[in-house]
Formats: structure tokens, C-alpha cells, sequence
């Protein structure tokens, strides 16, 4: 994007990285408008973000001496910094103890990460090894939509945390489970993008097809799968999207390594200062994930909106 | 070939029309009893190899109803259509349409697009590569050859479909309006092209226009439709040979006879709405 047009005419949409599935923000109001840049507007933001939560989090001497929120509560900056370092490095159990550690609950807070991204990884698999076939068939045989409809639709309307203790007595309280979980959370949102996508196939882009001699395999291959894959992008964007606010019910129980797991073990453990540095990563991670599948999109659908 | 019709041979398969098609009696209702909609009266016509018969119509007369059957994408309410003495039953490669809205994949570039109805029918892939290269020639997009279709003004893309199609090698092109959309200038330049292209190949096309001029410049004969329901009103062939030689392309637009005949269809499509 030109960093100058927005500049001079801070009311030209497209450039605009606010921009959300083409609905273009109103611009600013002026003294709103700082800079050039929107990451100039965002560093501020997140200025003012850290000064607030100093502020709360610092023992004022009008305060008898204590900081406004509790440290139970909210833990202060640096012992959330600290909270982080434990938890990627080999350090005592405790103060004064000999007796050394790795990390938080036995592992590296990295590795915590790594075992909920296998799982969703896992989990997201097989969503669209299932999903996709499913909903190419439920869009081509009327009989086959009017069956399973009822209980897609079922499915998505049901809180993981709902059936997550029914997966447990089925597939025990492993990995098998968190993975069913997870492609449960996945699974409906690529089936029905799919569905999305193939009725949305203009009619004539088959009939080219067929006068061109396509035969019916080709005809998938060839017209139907490429057709539907920007739908079925935003199907796989939404389905880890689910996937990864379902983690943390995947791991409540036994989810260690696990970063969901991780947060809730140590909230139910008071400490505070973990389950936030757990919420950052998780955050973050997700946010990172999801401009992925963006830039992703970009390579594999260049033609989206444009055809 | 993949073409899959009927056994039965129908009335109009007398050795006669072998090889052209026949449309036999073709009536066409759409929607249902309630809000029927009479679109095509009642269509007879054979359309013989070689010929580029145009078909000129007010909008709206069943124009493209009549194209769509012949292509195959639906079944006439009543009567058959043949080809080769077979009864259409489904689009086949050898009825390639240039749809009105331009129809190319996205997901491929140009040359690709040329290539599909090649690559469905099995041709491998240097066979395709020269193909290719020929008919990009042909409609000037040589220079563009890996572009993707959104990247390409509208005039080019219905030239890349008009390449697609001829690629393929279909014994009818039939065409929707392929020009419709296209700025004056363009359609002109477009129009002499395909005239070139069909004097050179001799494939048979059937186009369709609701611009009468077209239809007498492009066309070997001249059909004529009335509004709605549709039916044939005036079958006219087109001669502009003078002392039995073509005219070049770009003399024809004023050539007496050409002023004439536009005239007399003009007065057919006025009368009949
Ligand atoms: N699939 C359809 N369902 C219902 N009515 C249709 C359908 N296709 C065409 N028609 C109607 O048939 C008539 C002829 O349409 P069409 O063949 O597209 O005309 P033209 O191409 O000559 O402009 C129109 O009145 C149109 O509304
Ligand atoms: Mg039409």
C-alpha cells in the first residue's frame, strides 16, 4: 500500500488495511488522524494500553502503599515478564530451592504451544478431509442435503464444552479426544462453505465445460474445485478460527502440554501472572494464523472478487 | 466422441441433411402452469455444414432459448432437435458455444483456456502447445498468453473465448450476442476478425445479434425472429459476391447490395413486433 495517498487523501478506500470484506471504516475524525501511518495510531494505542495496566498494577503511597488492583487479579508487567521467562527456561521450583524445573508443568511454554497447534492441525485435517467431500456430495444430491442438513446444522449450534465429556467416555481422555473436538469444531464450517461454494457455480461455467467435451471427473477437477476453493478458504479461516476458541475446552482436562491447558491449570492454581502470559500467546497465535490463511488466499484465489 | 444422443434417428434424419443440424418443430414453455411463459412458437430449420447463418431478433424473442437447446443445456418442451441425424440430448464438443457473458476460468491463464477442450479430449501436451499458439495468433492475444481472464479488457476476453472454443474444433460454433457488450470501435474490429476467421476455417457458426447490421455483415444467410413467442419470419441468404468473387472484409459495409439487404431486414424485425 502507498503510504502517501493515504497521506494526501486519507478518505481513499482500498488501500485501507482496516478494510474488512469490503466494508471501508469511515476515516477518522481529524485530530484522530495521526501521522501517516496506521501502525502509528496502533503503537499509541497500545502505549496507552501499557501505561493504564502500569498505573493500575504500581503500589501507590496514597494507596496505602498498594497498587489499585490486586495482584491476584492483575498481575504487574514485570511479574508477567517474569512469569514468561519461567516459563521458557530451566529454573527452581521455587525461591531458595535447589531442585530445578523446565519450563511450566514440565514443559516449555513453546512446547505447550507447538502440542495445541498439533492438535488443531490434526483436528483441522481431517475436518477437510471429511468436510470437503461431504459437502461436494451434499450439494450435488439433493437426497444427500436433505438428510444431513438437520445435523450439520445441529452440530454447529452445540458448544463444544457441551460434548466434550461425551468424547472423553468414548475416546478417553488422551489425544483421541481433544482431536474428535476439534474436528467437530471444524468440520461444519467446511462442509457448509463448500456447499457455498458450489451453488454458487455460474450454470455456464459447466456448460463450457461440457461443450468443451469435459467428461464428469473432469468437470469436477477441473471447474468445480477451483470454483469453489475461495469459499472454501473462508470455510478453513472460520473452521480454525472455531477450532482454536474451542482449544481450551479440548485441553480442560489432561491437556498438558497444551497452552489452553496451561491457562486453565494455572488459573485454577492462582497463578495469574501465567494464565496471562497464556492468554498473549494464545492471542496472538491466533492472530498470526489467521493473517497466514489471508496471505495464503491471496496466492492460491488471486482471482477473487475479480471474476 | 463424446457426444452422447439418442439411437433414434427422428423425421428429420433423411440422408438428405446428414451431417447439419435440424431443428424440428421445437417449441419451448417455461415456468409452470400458473405463470407459463411461450417462448419459442414453433421452430423448423436446417442449418447446413458451412453455412454462418445469423440470427436477428428483438430482445427477449428466444433468441438465446433456441441457442441453449441446441447446445444441449435443456430439452425442448416439444419437438427435436438433430445433429448428424441424432437427437441432441446433452452439450457435446461438438457444439462449442461463445457465451454472452464472457465464460473463462480464472484459475487459468489464457493459453490454459485455449487448451482445456484439447486437454479433455486427451491431446497431449505438445499438440495442445501448437494449437494453442495457432489460435492465439488468430485472435491477436499471442502477447498475453499468461494472463489470467480478469486481467484482460472485455473485447479481449471474448476473444479468448472465441479461441477457446475454435481450439476445441467443434463442427457448429454457436454464439450468444459475443459482441453485445463491447464499445462500438471494438465490435467492429471483432466482427471483421471472426468473418476473416470463419472464411478461413469454414467451420459453421450460428450467431446471434439483435443488431441487424451485424447479422448482414457477418452472416451467409440471415434468419430473422419475431417477438415473442419466437418464430422464423424471414430466411434470407446473403449474397454480396460481385461477378462471383468475395468482397475483402473491410469493403463490405458499403457495398450496395449490403445497404439493401440491411434495409430489407430491418423492415422484417419492424413488421414482425
Ligand atoms: N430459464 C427460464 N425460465 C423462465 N423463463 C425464461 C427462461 N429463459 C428464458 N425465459 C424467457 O423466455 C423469453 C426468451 O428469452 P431469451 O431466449 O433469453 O430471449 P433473447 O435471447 O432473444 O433476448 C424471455 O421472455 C425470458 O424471460
Ligand atoms: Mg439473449
Amino acid at each position: 500500500m502507498s503510504i502517501n495517498s493515504t497521506a494526501i487523501d486519507p478518505t481513499a478506500a482500498g488501500d485501507n488495511p482496516d478494510e474488512i470484506a469490503g466494508i471501508t471504516p469511515p476515516p477518522p475524525a481529524r485530530w484522530l488522524r495521526v501521522g501517516k501511518s496506521p501502525w502509528i495510531t496502533r503503537l499509541l494505542a497500545l502505549v496507552a494500553f501499557v501505561i493504564v495496566w502500569w498505573f493500575l498494577t504500581t503500589p501507590w503511597s496514597w494507596h496505602e502503599g498498594k497498587p489499585i488492583m490486586l495482584p491476584l487479579y492483575l498481575p504487574s508487567i514485570p511479574d508477567v515478564w517474569a512469569a514468561f521467562v519461567r516459563s521458557m527456561t530451566i529454573h527452581p521450583i521455587a525461591a531458595g530451592v535447589d531442585r530445578m524445573v523446565v519450563g511450566e508443568q514440565g514443559y516449555y511454554l513453546w512446547q505447550h504451544l507447538l502440542a495445541t497447534l498439533q492438535r488443531i492441525g490434526f483436528g483441522l485435517l481431517f475436518a477437510i478431509i471429511v468436510g470437503i467431500p461431504v459437502g461436494l456430495f451434499m450439494a450435488s444430491f439433493r437426497f444427500f442435503n436433505t438428510a444431513a442438513e438437520p445435523y450439520i446444522n445441529f452440530l454447529r449450534a452445540l458448544p463444544p464444552l457441551g460434548y466434550i465429556g461425551l468424547l472423553i467416555v468414548w475416546f478417553g481422555i488422551g489425544n483421541t479426544s481433544k482431536i474428535w473436538l476439534l474436528f467437530l469444531a471444524a468440520f461444519p464450517p467446511i462442509t457448509i462453505a463448500t456447499i457455498a461454494g458450489v451453488r454458487g457455480i455460474r450454470e455456464d461455467q459447466i456448460h463450457a465445460a461440457q461443450t468443451l467435451g469435459a467428461k464428469r471427473y473432469q468437470i469436477l477437477s477441473k471447474v468445480m474445485i477451483p470454483a469453489t476453493a475461495p469459499d472454501l478458504i473462508t470455510g478453513i479461516r472460520v473452521a480454525v478460527g472455531f477450532a482454536w476458541t474451542t482449544v481450551v475446552a479440548a485441553e480442560l482436562n489432561n491437556g498438558i502440554p497444551g497452552i489452553g491447558g496451561l491457562a486453565y491449570a494455572s488459573g485454577t492454581e492462582l497463578q495469574t501472572p501465567l494464565t496471562i502470559v497464556c492468554i498473549i500467546v494464545i492471542g496472538i497465535t491466533a492472530i498470526i494464523l489467521d493473517s497466514g490463511i489471508k496471505a495464503l488466499e491471496k496466492v492460491i484465489v488471486p482471482w477473487r472478487g475479480k471474476a | 466422441m463424446t457426444v452422447a444422443m439418442d439411437k433414434s434417428g427422428g423425421a428429420a434424419s433423411n440422408a438428405k441433411h446428414e451431417k447439419s443440424l435440424v431443428v424440428d418443430g421445437v417449441r419451448q414453455f417455461f415456468g409452470t402452469k400458473g405463470a407459463k411463459v411461450h417462448a419459442l412458437s414453433r421452430i423448423d430449420l436446417v442449418i447446413e455444414p458451412g453455412q454462418f447463418v445469423c440470427l436477428a431478433g428483438p430482445s427477449g424473442c428466444g433468441k438465446t432459448t433456441l441457442l441453449r437447446l441446441i447446445a444441449g443445456f435443456m430439452r425442448p418442451t416439444e419437438g427435436q432437435i438433430t445433429v448428424d441425424g441424432r437427437v441432441v440430448s446433452k452439450p457435446g464438443s461438438d457444439r462449442g458455444m461463445v457465451f454472452q457473458a464472457p465464460t473463462l476460468y480464472p484459475w487459468m491463464d489464457v493459453r490454459q483456456n485455449i487448451e482445456l477442450g484439447l486437454k479433455f479430449q486427451g491431446v497431449h501436451k505438445a499438440a495442445r502447445g501448437i494449437e494453442s499458439e495457432r489460435y492465439m495468433k488468430m485472435v491477436g492475444l499471442s502477447d498475453f498468453a499468461e494472463r489470467k481472464p480478469y486481467e484482460l479488457s472485455g473485447g479481449m476476453q471474448q476473444r479468448c473465448q472465441i479461441a477457446r472454443v475454435l481450439a476445441s474444433d467443434p463442427d457448429f460454433v454457436l454464439m450468444d450476442e459475443p459482441f453485445g457488450a463491447l464499445d462500438a470501435l471494438t465490435r467492429e474490429r471483432l466482427q471483421e476478425e471472426l468473418l476473416t476467421i470463419w472464411r478461413e476455417t469454414g467451420k459453421t457458426i450460428l450467431f446471434i445479434t439483435h443488431s441487424v447490421e451485424e447479422a448482414v455483415f457477418l452472416g451467409s444467410r440471415v434468419l430473422v425472429m419475431s417477438r415473442r413467442p419466437g418464430k422464423i419470419v424471414l430466411d434470407e441468404p446473403v449474397d454480396l459476391a460481385v461477378d462471383g468473387q468475395r468482397l475483402p472484409v473491410a469493403e463490405l459495409r458499403s457495398a450496395p447490395a449490403f445497404v439493401a439487404l440491411r434495409d430489407k431486414v430491418r423492415d422484417a424485425i419492424q413488421a414482425s413486433m
